[in-house]
């Protein structure tokens, strides 16, 4: 089976999710996955916790005249975010902040010069440092394939090993004090959504509140995929891809003879709409968990009559904060029937 | 034997047996001698007149015999015999913390005295100069960064330097051996603070006293 000509490898036939992999390039895949969300297999969450932190989710409704009210109300429901000034790692390890109830990343950090660290909700302390910080810290990493100059450090917190008082702990600790003592800017959201688990943090350090950055907008006279004719699903996911891109980025689609900066052009068949689209953008400190509820109230929304035949959530993660450079964003494209179909690269191992 | 026995005369009975014929005494002895002279070598060497003649003796004075140095100094032991003798291996109840401590004291008092008296005007540059060449048994060093993360933070007293690593003891009296390569250790003396870079100090102590230190290659570990 091609899709358009280029190889596609089959991986799961099974009745559940049916994943299909076109290579993208000679490290990367796209892997498009379908499925439905009311089916128990469903690995749509463990997906989305691939990419624990992310900065923008963008939706896109199509034939859709107005915002649906209720989507406002889910905005209104994630949670802000706290920006602390030069908080110490050491601070991270510490035992009122209850592991598992704050997660955040340091900000302003590059992965390739500087020293970047990220807390996961799950408790996970991932440190990426550069050689000289590695072996003055003291303890065990793995040097990252591509080059041994960049070392990361991953700690369990909520191991038994790690528990304040443990040797392992103690080490930890005491590296991160005397032997390297890190200060960064960290984002920092409560992960069980109870905003109280970093008022004692907060005390200490300069902080500033944020809360996620909402933006929405109408296109009028958008040429998209005709829903008469075909269903979406059936389209080549790299030209639906480019199209989806191109409509965020706000480039027009008109393959115009005299324009020259860009030939993308909607997939065919397509048709102009006659009522114009909704595209929303939020910008700010996003959880897996944010994501889930605005995809189960779009899916929810999509269910009623008169409802868009689809809508397409781009969800893009902080780059400077992953091992993975490939796999910083996915594209999510729901349909009515709770059925979705996810779209994202993934190293060719 | 006497010469009594040869020349008695064979008895009667014994003549036939034997079919000898007796000789008259004169004729006996003459024939003896004619025999012996035939038959055995002349002796000149043993004339008491041709010894004495031609030959000078001196009579008293001789010259003291030198006694032959032994040239061949003492091997020593090869190192199959030290590893099986284990010279230089320190029992157990030897290895406290306690009990290195005056050997601490001690190198702080020859380092003073090698630098001339640490003072806090003194120049870096002559302190490490003179630190090059200097002994680190009895100090107190710690590494403070390694390609290995598990030897770093280690500290205590140095206790036994060989080609290519040190022998450490920490304060919980454990003995620590550490190798130099890929590591950097931090030496304090007087408030001064030096970094030994390993890779560049693999030499046994006593032959690090006669070598030239270049400056060349990466400190990079």
């Amino acid at each position: 089976m091609t899709y358009a000509g280029l190889p596609v490898v089959i991986v799961s036939r099974c009745s559940g999710p049916k994943v299909v992999e076109v290579k993208m390039s000679s490290k990367t895949l796209l892997n498009c996955e379908t499925s439905s969300l009311r089916h128990p297999n469903n690995r749509l969450s463990a997906h989305l916790e691939q990419l624990p932190f992310n900065y923008r989710a963008t939706v896109l409704l199509p034939d859709c005249g107005c915002a649906p009210s209720q989507l406002d109300e889910t905005l209104r429901s994630f949670q802000s975010f706290y920006l602390v000034r030069n908080l110490p790692l050491y601070e991270l390890l510490d035992e009122h902040l209850g592991r598992g109830s704050v997660c955040g990343l340091s900000y302003k950090t590059r992965i390739d010069e500087d020293n970047c660290a990220f807390l996961k909700a799950n408790g996970h302390l991932c440190l990426s440092l550069d050689k000289d910080s590695y072996e003055l810290l003291g303890i065990e990493g793995k040097a990252c394939k591509p080059k041994s100059s960049r070392y990361v450090v991953s700690v369990d917190l909520n191991d038994r090993s790690m528990a304040p008082g443990r040797p392992r702990y103690q080490r930890l600790f005491s590296g991160l004090t005397s032997r390297l003592p890190l200060k960064m800017e960290f984002l920092l959201a409560p992960a069980s959504g109870d905003p109280d688990a970093l008022q004692p943090l907060l005390s200490r350090y300069e902080w500033s509140r944020h809360t996620p950055e909402v933006s929405c907008r109408l296109l009028t006279h958008l040429s998209r995929p005709d829903p008469l004719t075909c269903d979406l699903r059936s389209y080549d996911p790299f030209d639906l891809l480019e199209w989806l891109g191109a409509v965020q980025a706000d480039i027009s689609c008109d393959n115009a003879a005299d324009s020259f900066l860009s030939s993308l052009a909607c997939p065919h068949p397509s048709a102009q709409s006659s009522q114009s689209s909704f595209l929303l953008e939020v910008r700010g400190l996003l959880l897996p968990q944010n994501i889930m509820t605005l995809v189960k109230q779009l899916s929810h929304f999509l269910e009623r009559p008169l409802s868009p035949p689809w809508a397409a959530v781009t969800v893009h993660g902080f780059m400077d904060n992953l091992h993975v450079h490939e796999r910083h964003f996915y594209t999510l494209v729901l349909f009515p029937d709770h059925a979705y179909s996810l779209h994202l690269a993934t190293p060719a191992s | 034997m006497d010469e009594a026995v040869v020349e008695t005369h064979i008895p009667c009975d014994l003549v036939k047996v034997l079919g000898v014929e007796p000789q008259i005494r004169s004729k006996a002895v003459a024939f003896t001698q004619a025999f012996l002279k035939k038959n055995t070598e002349p002796r000149p060497q043993l004339d008491e007149k041709s010894l004495l003649s031609h030959k000078a003796v001196i009579l008293e004075y001789t010259r003291p015999k030198k006694k032959r140095i032994n040239k061949q100094q003492a091997k020593g032991l090869n190192a199959q015999q030290k590893r099986e003798i284990k010279i230089f291996h320190i029992k157990s109840e030897h290895q406290r913390y306690e009990l290195f401590l005056p050997l601490h004291n001690l190198w702080k008092q020859y380092i003073i005295d090698l630098c001339s008296g640490l003072k806090p005007t003194s120049s870096p540059q002559s302190v490490q100069q003179k630190l090059l060449k200097a002994d680190f048994h009895g100090a107190i060093i710690t590494v403070v960064r390694s390609k290995c993360p598990s030897y770093v933070g280690i500290t205590g007293i140095l206790i036994q330097e060989f080609k290519h690593v040190f022998k450490i003891i920490t304060k919980q009296d454990t003995l620590k051996v550490i190798p130099k390569r890929n590591s950097v250790f931090q030496v304090e003396i007087n408030g001064f603070i030096s970094y030994i870079y390993g890779n560049k100090f693999e030499q046994r102590a006593s032959e690090r006293s006669a070598k030239k230190f270049k400056i060349s290659g990466t400190i990079d570990l």
